[in-house]
């Protein structure tokens, strides 16, 4: 009874808030949704049990903001949920980061198409690393088996499974490419996609709303769509998460590569590079002149895909 | 001196518009990278990455990017010290068979006529490899050896477009070494199956 009367209290306080101030109509709902939540879990009986604590955090990220417009604290509170949450809903213990970006620091990637041999390393680590889901077999990096003096990916095969490599054949890999003008974060309508400050192209997922707009605007292919609720068995998931890379996502959102960002924000290498057993993956920061990255486009003969369209990929293709 | 005048002012022109197109090229990630010209010393590397440095050696070859760490070899080595065994004594090839090295295939320099055992191991400290002036390398640093028959890689591994850097793209630069991913016998990558297959494209919507 104690509990039920603060809460009577703080609807009182809140009530009087808005009242006393012109506020907006969002806020008033996110609000009065937050306490009616609290009020309605404690209203079910059994109340204080597990299920009613997870419809109410279900509840408060329901009206949560664009991760964007977030305060410290309340992307601290969603993370706080969503931990809570993923150890209710599929009994794992994950801790889902924030970190933001790296002073001086623009991601690029460089991809020798004279290296790959078609081994797709990249790819299942990919999978592991970022809790893809397993039933629709998502896939975030696609490897194209090419003849030589191919240079439409279009051509070639996408969806070998031989010895590799063939002779004759080249190998390249696509995925999103980060672009610097990126026209899936202009098609988006409810800015649920963005650069971040070191480039790295994002979703929020619980911002997206699934209109796919995105993906029709990407000349790279470089979106998935998740048609069903994403699986990923227990003890395959990655714990260490961040909020815009590789946490949970559900039905009806977009999903992409990230470069890792749960990875890359802690100086690591993208999974892709770091499994690749040919080298031919080269991760690094743009804006130092001594990176890897840097040595490849100085010296190396390179180019990037469908660079007419003046997308700006960070994304380059190099030969040996 | 009119003409002189008007030669100038064509120059003049000539020299503009010749350089405007390339101005207007330079936008984006390229103008980006062209005035980030010095070296990124970031305060989150040095806080954030932990590195197991004694794992690495320090290199013996300069990169653009000044020195950098190599993955050491001896440690990873099933048979290391080689001197164990050959001391001294003749270690015939038929007495050796079954027992220690009829794993090795030899399938290096093949086009270039077949290498031996001495081209690149010491004969005499057998725990070294030999450089080109029978000089001993230490097999922690045998990408000194590599590099003098694969120079053109050696360059490109320096500076990092060939080979692997290890873990992490920030802090100090640790690479693999040429024979961590390289078998120094048999170099080429064998032909394999792939980890995984991708769906069709059509099934993927």
């Amino acid at each position: 009874m104690r509990r039920r009367s603060s809460e009577d209290r703080a609807i009182g306080d809140f009530v009087d808030r808005v009242l006393s101030r012109p506020g907006s109509r969002r806020e008033f709902m996110k609000k009065a949704a937050g306490l009616a939540a609290a009020g309605g879990a404690a209203a079910l009986p059994g109340c204080g049990g597990p299920a009613g604590e997870e419809v109410m955090l279900k509840w408060k990220e329901y009206f949560k903001g664009n991760y964007r417009l977030m305060t410290r604290k309340e992307k601290d509170e969603t993370v706080r949920r969503l931990e809570r949450l993923a150890k209710l809903q599929d009994g794992v213990d994950v801790q889902v980061s924030t970190r933001p970006e790296w002073k001086q620091v623009l991601f690029g990637y460089g991809f020798n198409i004279t290296r790959c041999e078609g081994f797709m390393e990249c790819v299942s680590a990919c999978v592991r690393e970022n809790n893809l889901d397993r039933i629709s077999k998502t896939q975030y990096v696609r490897i194209f088996e090419m003849e030589h003096g191919q240079m439409n990916v279009a051509l070639g095969d996408g969806k070998f499974f031989h010895e590799v490599p063939v002779e004759g054949h080249f190998y390249m890999g696509v995925q999103c490419f980060h672009c610097e003008s990126a026209p899936c974060i202009k098609a988006c309508p409810t800015k649920a996609t963005w650069r971040e400050p070191d480039g790295i192209v994002v979703v929020d997922y619980d911002w997206c709303i699934g209109c796919r707009y995105c993906m029709a605007a990407c000349p790279y292919w470089g979106r998935r769509f998740n048609w069903n609720e994403p699986s990923v068995p227990k003890d395959e998931v990655t714990r260490k998460q961040h909020y815009l890379g590789n946490r949970k996502r559900t039905r009806g959102v977009v999903e992409k590569c990230t470069f890792c960002i749960q990875r890359t924000r802690e100086g690591k290498l993208p999974a892709c590079a770091d499994a690749c057993p040919t080298g031919a993956r080269v991760f690094g920061n743009l804006l130092d002149p001594e990176s890897e990255i840097r040595y490849v486009l100085k010296n190396k003969k390179v180019f990037r895909m469908k660079e007419e369209l003046g997308t700006d990929p960070k994304f380059w293709f190099f030969i040996d | 001196m009119k003409r002189l005048a008007l030669s100038v002012t064509l120059c003049a022109v000539a020299l503009t518009c010749g350089c405007r197109p390339e101005a207007g090229h330079e936008s984006g990630v390229g103008a980006v990278i062209r005035e980030a010209a010095e070296p990124v010393d970031s305060a989150e590397a040095a806080a954030v990455v932990q590195m197991d440095l004694p794992a690495a050696v320090l290199s013996e070859v300069q990169g653009p990017g000044g020195r950098f760490r190599v993955a050491a070899r001896k440690g990873e080595m099933e048979r290391f010290r080689c001197s164990g065994c050959h001391k001294g004594k003749t270690v015939g090839i038929s007495g050796a068979a079954g027992t220690a090295h009829d794993d090795i295939a030899l399938r290096h320099g093949e086009d270039q006529g077949r290498l031996g055992c001495a081209t690149c191991h010491h004969e005499k400290e057998r725990d070294f490899l030999v450089g080109a002036d029978e000089e001993k390398i230490d097999f922690d640093h045998s990408y000194q050896l590599c590099g003098t028959c694969h120079f053109r890689q050696q360059k490109d591994w320096a500076g990092g477009a060939h080979g692997k850097r290890v873990t992490y793209w920030a802090g100090t630069r640790i690479v693999k070494n040429c024979t961590s991913c390289h078998n120094p016998h048999s170099p080429r990558f064998a032909r394999r199956w792939p980890a995984t297959f991708s769906p069709p494209l059509d099934e993927v919507r």
